[in-house]
């Protein structure tokens, strides 16, 4: 069950880094980017780190997302 | 030709990773290096040594105090940085008069959206508080509340539309605020001179003057990571 788990979260993660990486949208990117965040934060729980979780909840979920977004409202949405 | 050598080059460097992921110890293992070098004598004598019942507060606030420092350092110059980058096209030229007040944002949040965060407002902000007083007892303490404390700073001045020209506090004690962090460094390092005789050593005597310089740099870390976020979140969003 434990390395179901892990396995899961695993694929979840090199699925949301790819299409980071391959998408033109940048608004879309930068939601994914957040979600590859949460999923971060799941395995921290998993793997006993709650601090760190808390952390990338907090910070790679919520604030650098916040920061893209102002980046991308400042200049423009499309990847040239 | 280029794609060849491309994939070439990326066969070879993901072989080298993979043989050095080989070479590590399982996770968990009591006999990895890791787990018999310090960590046994921290977990041996972390709570007398520190009077901090959590581990991770042990290492981070005292043992590794120095770390510590120089990580709430980067934070602040970060902050500096983009002030000094993104100022110069926000701030009026001299000698003109305050431009006029910015209009309300053209895409005004949906009502459900700021009711939603106001509503859970009060319930974020205690979760900071106990995150930031528990944190030597339980998993958290001055980073992870300043960073939810600084992220209901952001949602709310996202729904209340407050800008750079109506401050919440005045620009001169946000500055201090927004350096909360190495004040209290440089605080516990001379309470340390004078009381332990080590910069950043913690008193040994009173029993409760370790708890204090411990939730002084905790309250620093933490007030000075929220202050920091928000005016991050400030300045990138201008006028």
């Amino acid at each position: 069950m434990s390395a179901l788990f892990d396995l899961v979260m695993l694929a979840l993660l090199l699925g949301m880094a790819l299409a980071v990486a391959r998408t033109r949208d940048l608004l879309a990117a930068a939601i994914l980017f957040s979600g590859y965040s949460l999923v971060m934060c799941l395995l921290w729980l998993h793997r006993g780190a709650p601090d760190v979780a808390m952390t990338e909840a907090a910070v790679g979920a919520g604030v650098t997302t916040i920061l893209f977004l102002l980046a991308i409202g400042r200049t423009g949405r499309r990847e040239r | 030709m280029r794609r060849l050598l491309t994939a070439l080059a990326l066969a070879i460097v993901g072989a080298v990773m993979l043989a050095g992921l080989a070479g590590l110890p399982r996770p968990g293992d009591p006999a990895a290096p890791v787990h018999t070098h310090v960590a046994a004598h921290i977990v041996a004598h972390g709570v007398e040594d520190t009077g901090s019942r959590n581990l991770v507060t042990a290492v981070l606030l005292a043992y590794r105090a120095y770390d510590t420092f120089g990580e709430v350092v980067v934070i602040f110059a970060a902050l500096a940085a983009v002030m000094v980058v993104l100022a110069p096209a926000a701030a009026p030229p001299p000698g003109k008069t305050a431009p006029p007040p910015s209009p309300a944002p053209a895409v005004a949040p949906s009502p459900v959206v700021g009711f939603v965060i106001r509503l859970l407002a009060p319930f974020i902000a205690a979760f900071a508080a106990l995150v930031l007083w528990h944190g030597e007892a339980l998993p958290g303490g001055g980073f992870q509340a300043g960073v939810i404390l600084g992220a209901l700073l952001v949602l709310l001045s996202v729904v209340m539309g407050r800008g750079l020209e109506q401050p919440l506090v005045p620009a001169a004690a946000a500055r201090w605020l927004q350096a909360a962090g190495p004040l209290a460094f440089a605080a516990a390092m001379l309470i340390g001179l004078a009381g332990a005789g080590a910069v950043l050593g913690l008193p040994a005597e009173p029993a409760w003057g370790r708890h204090a310089v411990l939730l002084l740099l905790e309250l620093g870390i933490g007030l000075g990571g929220a202050a920091i976020i928000l005016g991050l979140y400030l300045q990138m969003r201008g006028h």
